[in-house]
């Protein structure tokens, strides 16, 4: 049973504590799946090789600048090993790893894991009840499993960012929040299994496509065209029938307030709020309907009363009349936030240099089983020694001729 | 090992094909999970442990039911019949129960007595009066899971803050880099961007199926407990990135974050997005273009060159995209492993191979408008996706099941909760 320190938060174990994870995957989609295993307490053994790294590990320069401006956050809390699954030694251990292991995950492009000889079927022989998550662009069966992709490609496909854009410019790009949310869905999925896998002694396969990720993201349109032939089109900041429903300029540079009204009562409030009475009392604004069909002049008056103000002050004093505003939260805004930190969703962690940073945590509040991030990033095969030779048995001379094989590379 | 659900309630039916989908494909079979759900992140959560197997019973305030019923997208303008609705409750049982009335409030913990999870989005303020004070239910109920998803959490200086799905989305961080690339270009001066439809609060719904499950896998070894899942807290974690760039001593925002070349690319016939992160992908993209001799120039076999002449880059590829057919390209460009996508209409989805190959759509009888196909689920499990068993239903429809057939209330006394408006 878990305890509580002064500000209530539970101390102890988390809920997949004991539970260990072979970790194949590459990029962002499957490290934060696993990462999010691992925030819930399982073992996280990331598996990679210097041959070739993640990618997301390597400097890349897409956007203008060399580092490794994605990796970080997906790969602490894991260790690190290295193994060259080229070689067939490679393979072997990497099926050792996965016979002390619950659940392996993966994000190659479908085919690959069997080339490598690691493929469900074969691994099921290693373990008959591994549980084992692929996730890729387009899943593990179809015309288009071989297909490669990225975030932005994955929400194309799957309709999300189609109808996403304003009404009169073109689809727009869903970035990373499209791989992290594949990973997310991902990990909900291989939990579901490993807990049935914890109730019957079955394994499975898990099949994760980002492209069904972002479809489901739009299953209310996509049941409205099935039904009726017309679905929804991409609409800015738009949602039918609700006015105010923007993102408002505040003051300050580049500083923002979204603004939902979802009822008359609501509307009341914010012009009450607003010290705007002349709001209330203008028929283009008097109903729900006249205020959606007069939204433009709608949001013009509101811009006028918000970019004198700014966003935090006009989010505290709607919220206090019971209207949603809430500023648009840039990075800063995030790591400043006392709330997002009273909840540890931010939380510091000492970097491998022992520099104290801001790092986004758990973000589930377990009463008796907490979620936490505990360690920063690993060095590629930083944990070589501990999970070969402890966790495997390997002595000490085999590791270190492995080593010069290029086999632990 | 754990404990399989004890009284289990009575299951939905699964139609068709779905009904020799074995027993790995619904993994929570034989758990009871009440969902009070006024917001769509609950109601995503519990469609998403629906769709595991798990018996989901929606509990619905007495009379019209949710406010979602009547949510755009629609089925059907008069009535008002909602697509968000149907598709965020198809494969639950609907009960309807006044939790302001004490034998509402009474009827809600006999059902609690027999679920092994509550998942809830009352407000924090609103719960003491209908008894769902946390502590007072782990006392009445000390091994019930009570999952509580509300848009900024249980506790802390936001917990009490309304937000609807455009709020969250910027509380979490995302709001404010949007958009990116050609509408940005565009666009510059506009307001940053919303993803379409309840991206955001669909992020939190997964989130707490996450914590959900993960409650349900320590149940043996701890018993209930309280799990408080914020929306904000997911959609900040699936957007860590910028925070872990702003450690590294860059503070991000929608203007420059664009890839500085490739991303929308318009064609003939419509839209396809492009992204070559890796050099051997540049140079089939190079060979997808016919070689040309603007591609062939020897500095931008650097990628940081490249990166520095990106408009000029664009200008190429936008021109180039132009002459070009989307279905054509996307099939050549993966041929040469060129990362590219067609920006699909739900049309293209509904009809693609690969949407039919994978099976992502099921019939549901939909009154008035016939079998309809629905999405799913985003995750395939023992090699196919999980059968949905039917399609939502009205306000009530399961009362006589779930009230009387289930926890014994004959019928008599249902009649009087009816007249009562109790359910």
């Amino acid at each position: 049973m878990a305890s509580s320190d002064a500000r209530g938060t539970a101390k102890g174990r988390g809920p997949l504590e004991g539970v260990r994870v072979a970790d194949f995957t590459l990029h962002a989609a499957g490290p934060f799946c696993a990462h999010m295993l691992s925030l819930l307490g399982a073992q996280v053994i990331k598996i990679e090789t210097a041959e070739r790294p993640d990618i997301f590990r390597k400097p890349h320069p897409v956007y203008g600048r060399m580092g490794a401006a994605s990796f970080d956050q997906v790969a602490s809390n894991k260790l690190s090993v290295r193994l060259n699954l080229k070689q067939p030694r490679g393979v072997a251990l990497a099926k050792r790893l996965v016979a002390v292991s619950e659940i392996v995950a993966e994000s190659f492009r479908p085919g690959v894991m069997e080339r490598l000889g690691l493929s469900y079927q074969s691994l099921r022989e290693t373990k008959h009840d591994i549980v084992m998550v692929s996730i890729s662009a387009c899943g593990q069966t179809g015309p288009e499993r071989g297909y490669a992709g990225y975030a932005p490609l994955f929400g194309a496909a799957g309709g999300l960012g189609t109808l996403t854009g304003y009404a009169d410019g073109p689809p727009t790009e869903i970035r990373h929040v499209m791989d992290h949310s594949t990973g997310l869905t991902a990990a909900m999925a291989v939990l579901a299994a490993y807990l049935h896998k914890r109730r019957t002694g079955e394994g499975q396969h898990v099949d994760i496509a980002a492209r069904d990720v972002a479809c489901s993201f739009i299953g209310d349109a996509m049941l409205q065209f099935a039904a009726t032939g017309t679905s929804p089109q991409r609409a800015g900041n738009d949602a039918p029938g609700l006015a105010p429903h923007n993102v408002y300029r505040c003051a300050g540079d580049d500083r923002w307030v979204s603004i939902v009204v979802a009822n008359d009562s609501e509307w009341a409030a914010f012009a009450r709020a607003a010290d705007r009475p002349d709001w209330l009392a203008d028929e283009r604004f008097r109903t729900a309907s006249e205020r959606w069909r007069h939204r433009a002049a709608l949001d013009a008056e509101i811009t006028r009363w918000t970019r004198e103000r700014t966003a935090e002050e006009i989010a505290r004093r709607l919220q206090s009349a019971g209207v949603a505003a809430f500023p648009s939260y840039s990075a800063q805004d995030i790591a400043e936030d006392p709330h997002l930190a009273e909840r540890g969703i931010i939380t510091p962690l000492a970097s491998a240099e022992g520099e104290q940073r801001k790092v986004v945590g758990a973000p589930w509040r377990f009463q008796r089983t907490p979620a936490r991030i505990e360690r920063w990033t690993p060095k590629l095969g930083e944990h070589n020694d501990h999970v070969f030779g402890d966790l495997l048995g390997l002595a000490s001379n085999e590791i270190r001729e492995l080593i010069e094989a290029k086999v632990i590379y | 090992m754990q404990s399989t659900a004890k009284r289990e309630a009575p299951a939905a039916r699964h139609t068709g094909a779905a009904s020799s989908a074995s027993e790995a494909a619904r993994p929570l079979a034989g758990f009871t999970i009440v969902e009070r759900a006024a917001g769509v992140a609950a109601s995503y959560a519990g469609r998403m442990l629906a769709v595991m197997g798990a018996t989901v019973i929606k509990l619905e305030p007495a009379g019209e039911g949710s406010d979602l019923r009547r949510a755009e997208p629609l089925l059907s303008d008069s009535p008002r019949v909602s697509a968000l609705f149907q598709y965020l409750n198809a494969g639950k049982r609907f009960v309807t129960c006044d939790l302001h009335q004490g034998e509402g409030r009474r009827l809600l913990d006999e059902l609690l007595l027999r679920s092994q999870l509550l998942l809830d989005d009352t407000p924090v303020a609103v719960r003491p009066a209908l008894d769902l004070d946390p502590a007072a239910v782990a006392r009445r109920h000390p091994e019930l899971v009570y999952v509580s998803l509300l848009p900024f959490g249980a506790a802390g200086a936001h917990a009490h803050y309304k937000g609807y799905e455009l709020n969250v989305l910027h509380s979490g961080g995302e709001g404010y880099l949007m958009p990116n690339g050609l509408t940005l270009e565009r666009f510059p001066e506009r307001p940053p961007l919303k993803i379409y439809g309840h991206f955001a609060e669909m992020i939190g719904g997964t989130s707490a199926v996450c914590a959900a499950v993960s409650a349900l896998i320590a149940r043996d070894a701890v018993g209930g407990q309280f799990v408080d899942v914020s929306s904000q807290d997911a959609n900040v974690a699936v957007g860590c990135f910028a925070v872990q760039r702003l450690g590294d001593g860059v503070l991000e925002n929608r203007h420059e974050r664009s890839f500085k070349y490739g991303g929308v690319l318009e064609c003939s016939d419509g839209y396809v997005g492009i992204l070559t992160l890796e050099q051997r992908q540049w140079e089939g993209l190079v060979k997808l273009l016919g070689e040309p001799a603007w591609a062939l120039d020897p500095a931008i076999k650097d990628p940081l060159e490249r990166s520095r002449r990106g408009g000029e880059i664009n200008r190429h590829l936008r021109e180039w995209a132009r002459t070009q057919r989307v279905d054509d390209l996307v099939h050549r460009g993966q041929a040469l492993n060129v990362p590219l996508a067609k920006y699909n209409e739900p049309r293209d989805i509904l009809e693609a191979e690969q949407t039919k190959a994978r099976g992502l759509f099921a019939p549901v009888e939909l009154a008035g408008l016939g079998s309809v196909p629905e999405f799913v689920a985003p995750f395939q499990l023992a090699g196919a996706v999980p059968p949905l068993a039917h399609a939502a239903k009205p306000a009530g429809a399961d009362n006589a099941a779930i009230w009387g057939d289930w926890l014994g209330h004959d019928a008599s006394r249902r009649e009087q909760w009816k007249r009562d408006g109790i359910i």
